[in-house]
């Protein structure tokens, strides 16, 4: 399977280099592989994560994103747009627009029409299981259906990979189940998955789960659920 | 949802501050509109004044700063009649005298035979004939209730009115006409003018008369259109510079409330701005957004504005001598203005947000507590 995403030596300091926040990263996850990050606070988790998705530049090293090296891509806007969909621990939704519009927000850029749009956006979020909360705004919905729009809205471009930075964390287990599940199921349509969490529970649902710790990948293993599929 | 919805709504997602800030750029909007009226009103006063009836220029002191220190020689009103290509030229008095509570009510010394070269048309009664008789415009009758056969009171000296006329200008029909040898006498200015008026025989080249007009007396000069009324009125002028300076004020004092607000709007948005830039936004797009929702802003302030600029001037008109001495004119050409202003205003006050928005790196945008 196609290499989806590869990391090689990937630093990452702030602070004018006193705090290193990523030591020598390498990493690959293949295409339609579905990947948990692992760790306690400040271990580099998101900032490995928004690099991956071409949020920020590495300090040093390399990344490629399907196919792409990002370090020679010089508008990182395109491969975000086109090749990845986030999915944040806060929704993030905007508050003055319905749960169809959020889901609109990123098509502006494809130079899609006005009725594609609304059909797409109208689509994901059947996808999601909202079709009946098309209208209404982020605080009419409860946090689970929130982060439901949040992962239609990252799917409104198509991208080949979700990243998913503790989508659960504000979420009763319940919802934090349904979201996960809906991560399963978009994993299983042949997405590609990043999911971060703190959460053994919800990391237990991906192939592989990685541990990180002071800015270095530790270790990784099978999860019990590719174990199971073994 | 089409972009410029997103930016309609999340201007009304804060209606307290962006209405404050309409309301402050519509005060700069409202002054514009006002002073612009103001200014065609006076302006259209001095072309009727310059222009009356079927004069088709007329003829005053040079280098005067006002009009009404121009002084013209009786003398030469014929010498003027006298050039090649001038069928007639007429000599006239103007002045201001309060009348019945209005402290300017424009005043005319004229020739009793020259009346019609001012398009003055009797409406009721006759023409003044005599020294202590006067003849006094339709709308300025009404404004008195004084018609044929009442007294007025002029100066020191008590008038017979003989006559109501109108002239189809609302600057001339506030006002009343007497012989000119009596105004004269009035003002301690026998023998001399104020202005003249010329009218060409056919065919008659206008250029050249003037040119022959200025160059054979150097102290004279002529007005053929408004636009060369700065020529007589430096107050016109001056009036012109303010209303420019003032609304360079406005663009400049809306501007920095425009930015004040479009930079508190962002810095409460940073990161949603990173969340839009995560999705794929392009630093263009973030940009015509928060530029688009400072223009907005500055747009609905145009109508608001304007409103705001004609019953403001309809109230200062309430007032006796502001409204006995200007009649605003509100022409499109004042709204184009203020809606230029308004466009301006949000561009410029819009940009320096709307840059440091674009320019945030969406990662530290998204770190943003």
């Amino acid at each position: 399977m196609n290499k989806m995403v590869i990391t090689k030596n990937l630093v990452k300091t702030f602070e004018e280099g006193r705090v290193k926040a990523l030591d020598g990263v390498n990493l690959e996850v293949r295409e339609g592989e579905f990947i948990t990050i692992m760790g306690p606070s400040g271990s580099g988790k998101s900032t490995l994560l928004n690099i991956i998705g071409a949020l920020d530049r590495p300090t040093s090293g390399k990344v490629t994103v399907d196919g792409v090296d990002l370090s020679k891509v010089k508008n990182l806007d395109e491969v975000r747009a086109k090749k990845i969909g986030f999915v944040f621990q806060l929704h993030n939704l905007l508050p003055v627009l319905t749960a169809r519009e959020n889901v609109e927000v990123p098509m502006f850029e494809l130079g899609l029409s006005h009725k594609e749009r609304v059909r797409r956006a109208k689509e994901f979020l059947r996808l999601v299981g909202l079709e009946e909360r098309l209208d209404f705004v982020p605080t009419k919905l409860s946090g689970g259906e929130r982060q439901r729009v949040a992962i239609a809205r990252a799917l409104a471009n198509n991208p080949k990979i979700i990243l998913a930075d503790e989508p659960t964390g504000n979420l009763d287990s319940k919802s934090g189940d349904e979201v996960v599940q809906l991560l399963q199921k978009l994993n299983k349509e042949g997405r590609t998955i990043i999911l971060v969490t703190h959460d053994e529970e919800i990391a237990a649902h991906a192939n592989v789960i990685y541990h990180m710790r002071d800015g270095k990948i530790l270790k990784h293993r099978p999860s019990p659920a590719n174990q199971e599929l073994a | 949802m089409r972009f410029p919805t997103l930016i309609l709504k999340n201007l009304l997602r804060r209606k307290t501050r962006s209405s404050l800030t309409t309301i402050g750029i519509s005060i700069g909007i409202a002054t514009i509109v006002a002073l612009g009226a103001l200014m065609s009103g006076m302006k259209s006063g001095m072309e009727g004044i310059l222009k009356s009836g079927e004069a088709d220029f007329s003829v005053a002191q040079s280098g005067v700063s006002d009009l009404q220190f121009s002084k013209i020689a009786e003398d030469r009103v014929e010498e003027i009649e006298a050039l090649e290509g001038v069928k007639k030229a007429v000599g006239a008095f103007m002045t201001f005298y309060p009348v019945e509570g209005n402290p300017y009510t424009i005043t005319w010394g004229v020739n009793r035979e020259d009346l019609s070269m001012f398009g003055v048309n009797i409406v009721n009664g006759s023409s003044f004939s005599q020294e202590y008789e006067l003849i006094i415009g339709e709308v300025l009758s009404k404004d008195v209730g004084k018609a044929v056969g009442d007294k007025l009171v002029l100066g020191q000296e008590e008038f017979n009115i003989t006559g109501v006329f109108e002239t189809g200008s609302l600057y001339h029909d506030r006002g009343l006409a007497l012989s000119l040898k009596k105004l004269q006498e009035m003002e301690k200015k026998e023998g001399y003018v104020m202005i003249v008026y010329v009218e060409l025989e056919e065919g008659a080249n206008i250029e050249e008369v003037c040119h022959r007009i200025e160059e054979g007396y150097p102290d004279l000069v002529t007005i053929k259109s408004v636009a060369e009324l700065g020529k007589v009125d430096k107050g016109l002028e001056v009036l012109d510079a303010v209303n420019l300076a003032v609304s360079f004020l406005a663009i400049l004092i809306g501007g920095i409330g425009v930015t004040n607000t479009m930079i508190m709007s962002i810095y409460e948005r940073t990161r949603e701005i990173g969340v839009l830039r995560a999705v794929g936004w392009k630093r263009k797009r973030v940009l015509s957004m928060i530029l688009g929702e400072s223009m907005l802003l500055c747009l609905f302030s145009v109508p608001i504005g304007s409103l705001l600029g004609f019953f403001g001037v309809r109230l200062l008109l309430l007032h006796p001598i502001v409204g006995g001495l200007l009649e605003p004119i509100f022409t499109l050409d004042t709204f184009v203005r203020a809606f230029v202003v308004a466009f301006a205003v949000g561009l410029v006050g819009g940009f320096y947000p709307a840059y440091r928005a674009s320019k945030l790196s969406p990662g530290e945008a998204l770190r943003y507590e």
